[in-house]
């Protein structure tokens, strides 16, 4: 059943410590537009660059694959990308096909997200201040240093953890899988939870802060309200879709990044946000 | 005290703690009970550093990034709510009652500067396709320590050598459509990545579920987790239904070609 760590060959155990340390880098580069994704290449980087040493193609599709959209808390972050390391090796030895590591990632990110936020914000960190806020009202700086080891420990135990079985589970949940030839159903499964949580993270990540007023006859409307009086966030989806038709026809996402920039600006100086 | 000597003081304390969770990302040297005792240490009054730094953690106990986005900059109140005490001798509480001010302030400065480092997105993937690891790290760290952090460094200098009042004349100079669109197209950019992933990942066949999680978040207002629960209920009953049809479609063919699987049977 599960192999032990100790199992693993001298590569895997070079390529998983690497990423531990690697894993650590979650915020570089963070930027609104794909969040994580920096971050992500890099912790992936050995895995990508030892997987894929002989095949220059297929190891620049991989980089692509990990510079898109990631986002997540930082200790579940470790135990995505070692999960997508196991994944990469399918890819590569069975061909789990790419897009199933693309729906995992989608599927995983916004509930470990929301998870190990509360975790470790509304509940760790709450601990840790509060039994540091004690000491350092008395004027005591132990209170800091007690806050520091009871905030950091955990979160590196984590993702010391995540990091070893992200892999181990992986790949033997994988193998199961293609053994009992039933990776189209999973494929299509993954798809199923890929695409339903890019459609929450759409709805509630997504704004169009739309603020146009116009007057008909005296009566002034605010079509942002309208429209959302219509459906929630209406406008979300309508840009989503509308940016995927134009990555569609080959736009490349610098023309995007820089159309969406003059929108906005353009936009609110002729007032409809 | 020189004020700024001062402020380049507390821009020292900023990178420091700013550097060391840049490279653990453990978010714990940027909270209020770790940098107000360090502002401190370096201003000289470290004893009023370790208790205002009990009262700044209270304070931003309850605020919390959600979806990486920081309401009220706790880092840089923090050291400006110590440093505001320290230089110009007034009550903690004072110096606490201007740290939220100015902590919303700074949100407003580096928001609207937040469009602009999401246009750099294209260059990231460019330069992770060179496939060249070391020179992608080798100009995304520095970028990440030094250039990222360029717009509090000029906010916090302002405010303690000028005063809060220098910033809100500095802010109140720009245009206000300006700082709308910005802030418009900062929230609109987040559709660009997942656009990128979208076209990635979408099949006529499933591309239904989209709207069956966007419809649940919403209209219904449900986190990511019970959606998690209801898409795993969903991606469950479609594996298992894949799963009988394919043992249906193996028996059927097993019926059809008779003798071979027979064979087979016997053979085990």
């Amino acid at each position: 059943m599960a192999r032990k760590y100790n199992e693993l060959s001298a590569e895997e155990k070079r390529i998983l410590k690497s990423m531990y340390w690697r894993s650590h880098s979650v915020f570089w580069g963070f930027t609104m537009t794909k969040m994580e994704a920096n971050g992500f290449t890099i912790t992936l980087t050995p895995a990508i660059e030892s997987i894929y040493a002989d095949d220059l193609d297929e190891k620049r599709e991989a980089y692509r694959r990990h510079q898109n959209f990631f986002n997540t808390h930082a200790v579940p972050f470790a135990f995505i990308a070692s999960l997508v390391y196991a994944m990469e090796n399918e890819h590569k030895k069975n061909g789990l096909p790419a897009q199933t590591i693309e729906n995992v990632k989608a599927a995983l990110m916004g509930p470990t997200a929301g998870m190990f936020d509360s975790i470790f914000f509304n509940c760790i960190r709450i601990i840790a201040a509060g039994i540091g806020i004690g000491l350092c009202a008395q004027g005591n700086f132990l209170g800091t240093i007690m806050f520091i080891i009871l905030y950091m420990v955990p979160q590196e135990i984590t993702r010391f953890l995540f990091i070893r079985y992200g892999y181990i589970l992986g790949t033997e949940f994988i193998d199961q899988i293609f053994q009992s030839g039933l990776m189209n159903s999973l494929t299509k499964a993954a798809s199923v939870m890929g695409l339903m949580m890019i459609g929450a993270m759409t709805a509630s990540m997504v704004r169009v802060p739309l603020n146009w007023e116009i007057n008909i006859g005296g009566a002034v409307t605010n079509i942002g309200d309208t429209l959302n009086s219509i459906f929630p966030n209406l406008l979300g989806p309508i840009l989503l879709f509308f940016l995927v038709s134009q990555i569609r026809k080959g736009r490349r996402p610098t023309q995007l990044v820089l159309g969406i920039l003059a929108f906005g600006i353009l936009g609110a100086f002729v007032g409809i946000f | 005290m020189n004020m700024v000597g001062a402020a380049l003081k507390c821009i020292f304390v900023y990178w420091l703690v700013q550097g060391i969770d840049t490279m653990t990302s453990d978010q714990t040297f940027t909270r209020p009970i770790v940098v107000a005792p360090i502002a401190g240490l370096i201003l000289g009054e470290f004893q009023t550093g370790i208790v205002m730094g009990a009262a700044l953690e209270s304070i931003f106990m309850g605020i919390s990034a959600i979806g990486g986005v920081v309401p009220a900059d706790a880092c840089t109140s923090s050291i400006l709510a110590v440093a505001f005490t320290i230089l110009t001798g007034t009550s903690a509480e004072e110096g606490l009652a201007l740290a939220m001010p100015i902590g919303t302030l700074m949100s407003s400065f580096s928001s609207m500067f937040t469009p602009i480092f999401a246009s750099l997105a294209p260059f990231w993937e460019k330069l992770a396709l060179e496939m060249k690891p070391k020179k992608f790290i080798g100009i995304l760290l520095p970028f990440q320590l030094f250039i990222s952090r360029i717009v509090p460094t000029i906010v916090l200098f302002i405010a303690v050598a000028y005063g809060i009042d220098g910033l809100q004349t500095l802010l109140g100079q720009l245009p206000g459509w300006l700082r709308a669109g910005l802030g418009a197209s900062s929230s609109m950019m987040t559709a660009i990545g997942f656009a990128i992933t979208t076209a990635m990942i979408w099949s006529n066949e499933t591309g239904v579920y989209f709207f069956v999680g966007y419809v649940l978040a919403a209209y219904l207002g449900l986190g990511n987790l019970p959606i998690a629960i209801f898409a795993a209920a969903i991606a469950f009953v479609t594996f298992f239904r894949d799963k009988q049809t394919n043992d249906l479609k193996t028996e059927l063919t097993g019926k059809v070609a008779g003798g071979v699987a027979n064979d087979e049977e016997d053979f085990f």
